[in-house]
């Protein structure tokens, strides 16, 4: 029974929740229905995913209620919510990569019986997917799949258990650009069937894209509710940030000498298959050349070659005139080159060293700090604490945890440093994902900074916007190939979407 | 989470409360906690002895007594302490870079082997022998956990098992020679090697403690300065916490790892020597590591790889073990002995946990499955 298109699925009223003594809602009215898209969308910490949280049986509402198809719950775990038709689907995966997708979707659920052979539960499974019109191959197991499939596992997981009303947890922040394509279709046909889903996103082109209505989040408060159709970004975008904030970016052409030269750079990739083919790049000191293209195309084995982080298979890289090729990790930091990785976390951080330590990971060794042997430990403490003012980090001390920082204060503490590090070149691969609209803009002006002050910059980023908007110069990259190179001011967008997408030059031309 | 901890937290989940861990783990609470844990568990030993009718009170005075009583109590705590310490230590390193030296009761015998092997075929003045046998004690440790390292380092062979394993073929090592090529055939009973002819000089005004105590306390000393004040110390600290990162800062993680492993085998190895050295133990038999090995390892572990930790809870464990020997002369059942050990122990584990977690109330998000996904959910709103 799924009803019309104008009865209320899922009602929130007045819902206030406190953490600690931070109101992360207060009292939001939300109201979703039958057979639409609702997208809900705000900055980090703006209450989204805590709001969806309490939807879906995770956390208790302090004040406030649940209302779902005209029945007010009282949620006391997800499974309740689930039994009510309500099931979501979080930013982190909940399965277990050595177990089949059947085994998986059946995992802990109650109708799953109790004897039953691998061919019933395959079964059974293609029988839902069918149902569905959601495939994957059933017998595969989780970590041959890709991250698209698995987020469809997810999925087919909270509807196996007869969820009405869907939640997708940022759903997109894992997906290249057409898995999120892929996601959409799917969003857009299960809404069709009659069911909710409710779509949390910081995106603004998502919003636009994909829902039927939508919902701003500021700061625990509901900004507004409005239908999709008529909407912009830039009014999404001043409701969610509380003003319109847009940087102002001037191209320039430069004609300087070159900081960065790539001459015929072939690498692999980490299973031993050609990742970059024949790459020339030069990126000259005081100019952005951005780096567009669907991840996955060869931008981060782009990055590590430059770092020597990863070996060349043939071709040269020159930085400042001087050749990088059997030059040590260290060594090419030394003439200059700061990196914020793609993976900050994984790479670019020690979550259980402090904040001091990680403030000095890319500089630790330099003669401000190291004397010998002897490290300076008051060197660094002083370091860490201006780094940490200047990043405007928030942390309650210099000594605790780098893991107690959250993603949004990594990130920063990440950028700033590698911007400092960074004297002759900055290599910064997809330096705002993952960030609210406050938090990018402040990454880019520190970019934006460092070319003004002569620094050559490579912009990594799958954001064609972003590309579009930061850079002086567009290298179009795909399949481990440069497609095209274009000034600021002659580039094309839909040009440029086409070379993304493995148009070569003359059919898009 | 340590094992413990995850038994902790299962027996808390049945209880409005669950662990929550701290942001900042601070030295002085560290410490504190562990004692805590130890005396919190030496009341629960003393109400459970009271229970089963014995005097509790009488076997603590008998076992303070004995340590602190007398000069040969100290001395006794000391000599049982050195190995310890030593294997301890090595271990500590190791732990620093989260690498799991489970072998340093072979890299120990190994280097006793060693300093028999030096001490009983070369003539010269004792000096010069015992400075030898030390160079070959900490060589043959060295050597010791040379193959397990170099898998570990190049091919990412897992390490535990390796150094673990080596420790039987170290002690199948011992026995054969004290059975077969360095035999003492004129001490026809008992099956040893021939005794080394030379004793490390004593302290002054101890009866059988060597100047080898001073050598844990240094090496502690040393350690504790790397790394709090070199650029090694912190490499090593930062391999520890995320290797990948360590790579992105141009820290040659591998040969990192292969001349950290070699130095925790060489201290162990040393260890070895040390022992060897001491007056009335210059011979090996097949019970020349009393599992000093295992001791050392437990103390690494509940000290958190702090040295200073480890010289102090290997002091303890010493006067614990040398307490426990003068109890079972007094009567004290050897079960109910270990029983006691293994409370203690206990306590002090409990005392680590509570170091680095403290226990709060149950918010309605942790009724749920508490997976880690779900830990960060619930961060991102408390971020709000």
């Amino acid at each position: 029974m799924t009803g019309d298109g104008k009865r209320p699925s899922v009602e929130a009223r007045g819902i206030s929740k406190a953490f600690g003594g931070v109101a992360a809602l207060d009292a939001v009215d939300f109201e979703v229905r039958w057979s639409e898209v609702h997208a809900l969308v705000g900055e980090n910490g703006a209450g989204k995913t805590t709001l969806c949280n309490i939807l879906a049986g995770i956390y208790r509402a302090d004040a406030g209620q649940v209302i779902v198809d005209g029945t007010e719950r009282d949620f006391r775990s997800p499974a309740h919510a689930i039994d009510a038709g309500v099931g979501m689907v979080h930013q982190h995966f909940r399965l277990v990569e050595p177990m089949t997708v059947a085994e998986n979707i059946h995992l802990g659920w109650p109708e799953t019986p109790g004897v039953v052979s691998q061919r019933a539960l395959v079964d059974r499974t293609e029988r839902f997917m069918s149902e569905t019109g959601l495939h994957v191959d059933p017998t595969a197991k989780i970590w041959q799949l890709s991250v698209g499939e698995q987020q469809r596992v997810e999925i087919l997981r909270v509807l196996a258990r007869g969820a009405r009303v869907l939640i997708l947890d940022e759903p997109t922040a894992v997906l290249t650009a057409k898995e999120a394509e892929e996601l959409f279709a799917v969003v857009r046909e299960l809404a069709a069937g009659g069911l909710s889903v409710i779509f949390i996103t910081h995106k603004l082109r998502e919003v636009l894209a994909v829902s039927d209505r939508l919902t701003v989040l500021r700061h625990g408060i509901r900004e507004i509710t409005r239908p999709t159709e008529g909407a912009t970004a830039s009014e999404i975008a001043r409701l969610m940030t509380g003003e319109e904030r847009v940087l102002d970016v001037e191209h320039r052409v430069v004609t300087g000498d070159p900081a960065l030269e790539l001459r015929g750079v072939s690498a692999l990739n980490d299973r031993g298959i050609t990742a970059l083919h024949d790459v020339d790049l030069t990126v000259r000191s005081g100019e952005i050349l951005g780096i567009a293209g669907v991840s996955g195309n060869g931008q981060t084995e782009l990055a590590e070659v430059i770092c020597a982080l990863r070996g060349l298979e043939s071709g040269s890289i020159t930085v400042d005139g001087s050749g990088t090729a059997s030059m040590s990790v260290r060594a090419v930091t030394d003439l200059g080159v700061g990196h914020i990785p793609e993976d900050r976390i994984g790479t670019g951080m020690v979550l259980s060293a402090s904040v001091k330590d990680n403030a000095v990971l890319h500089n630790y060794w330099t003669e401000q700090f190291a004397q010998g042997l002897t490290l300076n430990r008051q060197g660094v403490i002083d370091f860490a604490r201006r780094l940490v003012e200047a990043a405007r980090v928030q942390t309650r001390s210099i000594f605790a945890t780098a893991g107690q920082l959250s993603g949004g204060n990594q990130q920063r503490l990440v950028a700033r440093r590698e911007a400092l590090a960074a004297d002759r070149l900055l290599v910064a691969a997809h330096p705002t994902r993952g960030l609210d609209v406050n938090a990018a803009q402040e990454v880019r002006s520190t970019i934006l900074g460092k070319r003004d002050s002569g620094c050559a910059v490579l912009l990594i980023s799958d954001d064609l916007d972003e590309v579009l908007l930061m850079s002086d110069r567009i290298a179009v990259i795909y399949e481990g190939r440069i497609m095209g190179v274009f000034e600021a001011a002659e580039a094309d967008r839909e040009h440029i979407g086409l070379l993304m997408g493995g148009h070569s030059m003359s059919e898009a031309g | 989470m340590t094992p413990l901890a995850s038994i902790a937290s299962a027996v808390l989940s049945v209880t409005p409360w669950r662990l929550e861990r701290r942001l900042e783990v601070d030295a002085r609470r560290a410490a504190l906690t562990r004692i805590g844990g130890a005396v919190g568990a030496m009341i629960v030993v003393g109400i459970l002895l009271l229970l089963t009718g014995r005097n509790a009170f009488w076997i603590f005075w008998q076992a303070l007594d004995a340590i602190f009583g007398r000069q040969r109590g100290i001395e006794g705590v000391a000599l049982r302490g050195i190995p310890i310490l030593m294997t301890a230590l090595g271990v500590a390193l190791s732990l620093r870079m989260k690498v799991w030296n489970i072998g340093s009761d072979g890299q120990f015998l190994m280097g006793a082997l060693a300093a028999v092997g030096v001490g009983i075929h070369m003539d010269g003045p004792g000096w010069l022998v015992l400075i030898l046998m030390a160079v070959a004690a900490t060589v043959a440790g060295a050597a010791w956990i040379l193959v397990p390292a170099l898998a570990r380092a190049y091919w990412d062979v897992n390490e535990i098992i390796t150094t673990l394993l080596l420790n039987f073929v170290a002690l199948q090592l011992v026995t054969w020679s004290a059975l077969g090529f360095w035999r003492d055939k004129e001490a026809a009973v008992i099956q040893s090697t021939r005794e080394v002819p030379f004793t490390l000089p004593g302290l002054p005004g101890a009866n059988s403690v060597t100047i080898a105590l001073l050598v844990p306390l240094v090496i502690a000393a040393v350690l504790w300065w790397v790394f709090r004040s070199t650029t090694i110390g912190y490499e090593i600290d930062i391999i520890g916490g995320n290797p990948r990162a360590a790579g992105f800062a141009g820290i040659a993680v591998r040969r990192r790892i292969l001349i950290v492993m070699l130095f925790t085998g060489a201290i162990a190895g040393l260890g070895g020597m040390l022992q060897l050295s001491a007056p009335g133990a210059q011979a090996m038999n097949a019970g020349f590591s009393a599992q000093f090995g295992l001791s050392g390892f437990i103390v690494a572990a509940l000290a958190g790889a702090s040295f200073w930790g480890v010289i102090g809870g290997g002091l303890f464990i010493a006067s614990m073990f040398y307490a426990g020997i003068v109890l079972q002369t007094k009567g004290l059942s050897v079960y109910i002995i270990f029983a006691i050990y293994g409370v203690i122990l206990t306590g002090i584990a409990l005392g680590e946990i509570a170091a680095r977690y403290r226990v709060v109330r149950r918010d309605a998000a942790d009724e749920s499955e508490a997976t880690a996904g779900e830990a960060a959910a619930a961060r991102k709103g408390a971020d709000s």
